[in-house]
């Protein structure tokens, strides 16, 4: 039903709205050290052509407004794939969720129930799914990225 | 190229309950990472999919996107390690046959992958080396070597497959030769190599993993080494024979007429035992034998052939010791008088 009624809205509306003009890209790379010939290491991002258990993953979503019109109340959900541990983001701006997506909140906030029934602080390991809320307006023609990093369990 | 990776729920499915469903069952933090829970990580030939999802309001109602899903398939890791089984040395003794030590054998890769093993008897820095007689897995998977139940492993046919987090106990039995010194030692090793490859960390062969990705090497060098010692236990005995002289008159000069006390220490040193040793003494020219005079660690022995240690007959004495171990002494002693 809810579809329907989007579909009759549209014919109604202009055309802008019809698409969506707001784009999402999801891209993951392995990041690994390189020594350099004077001894230094380099951390560069590789395309994963070889990824086993305990490499470090990150995850980039880039975003774009490619229509005419601003965005506002912008959220992006990211789901943790179960093979991966979350380590953390590059912004920290996010809340996460340590239960499949039911509660929310800043780590420091919130506990995950141990098997024999008491609580304990959760960890970086135990998030599910990451959530930025957007608190500004998506301008026409703007773009971001989130980044976040795990490590193949 | 052994297991088909199951299917699961895809994640867009899982999103639209989530988002839709206010009554949806909690996932415990405990169960979410079921599928996961091995020590050697994450099964090799799993996809890893990544969807990001928005929403937002463009001034015509909210709006849900979706990404495109980025997939990374796990690769198979190899890595193995191999122990002693045996926390010490094994005691053996001089010429034993099938002399056991036992090693244990773990997958530490996240695929299931086929080892070759290979033993070592010539180690260097040991006392000597034993013949080796045959690699046995533990078929029964009790830890204990079972004769004529566990399998001869021959290379290259029967391999063991292990799972990842599997382990399989191996038995390398040896040969000791006849006369090693007591607590000589044998270093004997076991090699596990993985068949698909092994290498510097990091080696990689394309195409060669567990549901179609690249197998790399781990930090093993997808071979283990482990070394058990067998230890020789072998007795000895030292005789110490002393004298005391009794003269009729009450001294200790041999005069006809005089006895004399023999007094025969056996004193076993090494390790482990003697089996059936026996101590026999000719009457000395000269002498006659006291009759029932013999002892066993001052116990009366009759002369005759019978259910005691000891018996003389008529030119020597002799008294059976049986299985003695090292550490023990035993003491006999007889009389003679001087002709």
């Amino acid at each position: 039903m809810k579809h329907m009624n989007a579909a009759l809205l549209a014919l109604a509306t202009a055309v802008p709205a019809m698409s969506a003009p707001v784009e999402l890209a999801s891209d993951v790379f392995v990041e690994r050290e390189h020594k350099r010939a004077d001894g230094t290491v380099a951390t560069v991002l590789e395309a994963p052509k070889l990824v086993v258990p305990g490499d470090q993953l990150v995850f980039v979503v880039r975003y774009k407004n490619v229509g005419t019109q601003p965005a506002s109340n912008f959220i992006v959900t990211n789901p943790i794939p179960r093979a991966v541990a979350f380590s953390g983001t590059m912004d920290g701006t996010e809340v996460v969720s340590v239960d499949g997506g039911k509660s929310w909140g800043v780590m420091a906030q919130l506990k995950v129930v141990k098997p024999d029934g008491s609580f304990r602080q959760a960890l970086p390991a135990d998030v599910t799914h990451l959530k930025w809320n957007m608190n500004q307006t998506l301008a026409a023609g703007s773009a971001g990225k989130l980044v976040f990093r795990g490590v193949v369990r | 190229m052994l297991r088909t990776q199951t299917s699961r729920p895809s994640l867009g499915n899982a999103l639209l309950r989530l988002r839709c469903a206010s009554a949806l069952a909690v996932v415990a933090a405990t169960s979410a990472f079921g599928s996961t829970a091995h020590a050697a990580g994450t099964l090799a030939g799993t996809n890893i999919e990544n969807i990001a999802t928005a929403s937002y309001d463009a001034g015509a109602g909210p709006v849900d996107i979706q990404s495109n899903t980025a997939i990374i398939l796990v690769d198979e890791l190899l890595d193995v390690t191999v122990v002693s089984s045996n926390p010490g040395d094994v005691g053996t003794t001089n010429g034993a046959t099938n002399a056991v030590l036992t090693y244990q054998v773990t997958n530490n890769g996240n695929g299931p992958e086929v080892f070759t093993l290979t033993p070592n008897v010539a180690n260097s820095g040991d006392d000597f080396d034993p013949a080796l007689s045959q690699v046995v897995l533990d078929t029964n998977n009790n830890g204990v070597y079972d004769a004529g139940l566990d399998t001869t492993y021959v290379a290259g046919t029967n391999d063991p497959l292990l799972t990842p987090d599997q382990s399989i106990n191996v038995f390398v039995l040896t040969n000791i030769p006849a006369t090693q010194a007591n607590g000589d030692r044998a270093n004997v090793s076991l090699v596990a190599a993985a068949n698909t490859g092994t290498g510097t960390p990091g080696t990689s062969f394309a195409g060669a993993g567990e549901g179609g990705g690249n197998a790399v090497v781990g930090t093993s060098g997808a071979d283990g080494e482990a070394s058990g010692f067998l230890r020789v236990d072998a007795a000895s005995v030292v005789l110490a024979k002393s004298a005391v002289v009794a003269d009729p008159f009450g001294g200790t000069t041999a005069v006809p007429g005089s006895t004399i006390t023999y007094t025969i220490v056996a004193t076993i040193s090494g390790a482990g035992s003697l089996n059936n040793l026996a101590i026999n003494d000719p009457i000395p020219t000269g002498t006659t034998y006291v009759p029932a005079s013999l002892t066993l660690e001052g116990a009366a022995q009759t002369d005759a052939v019978d259910a005691d240690a000891g018996n003389f007959n008529g030119t020597r004495v002799s008294v059976s010791l049986g299985n003695v171990p090292a550490g023990q002494t035993r003491t006999v002693t007889f009389q003679v008088t001087i002709q």
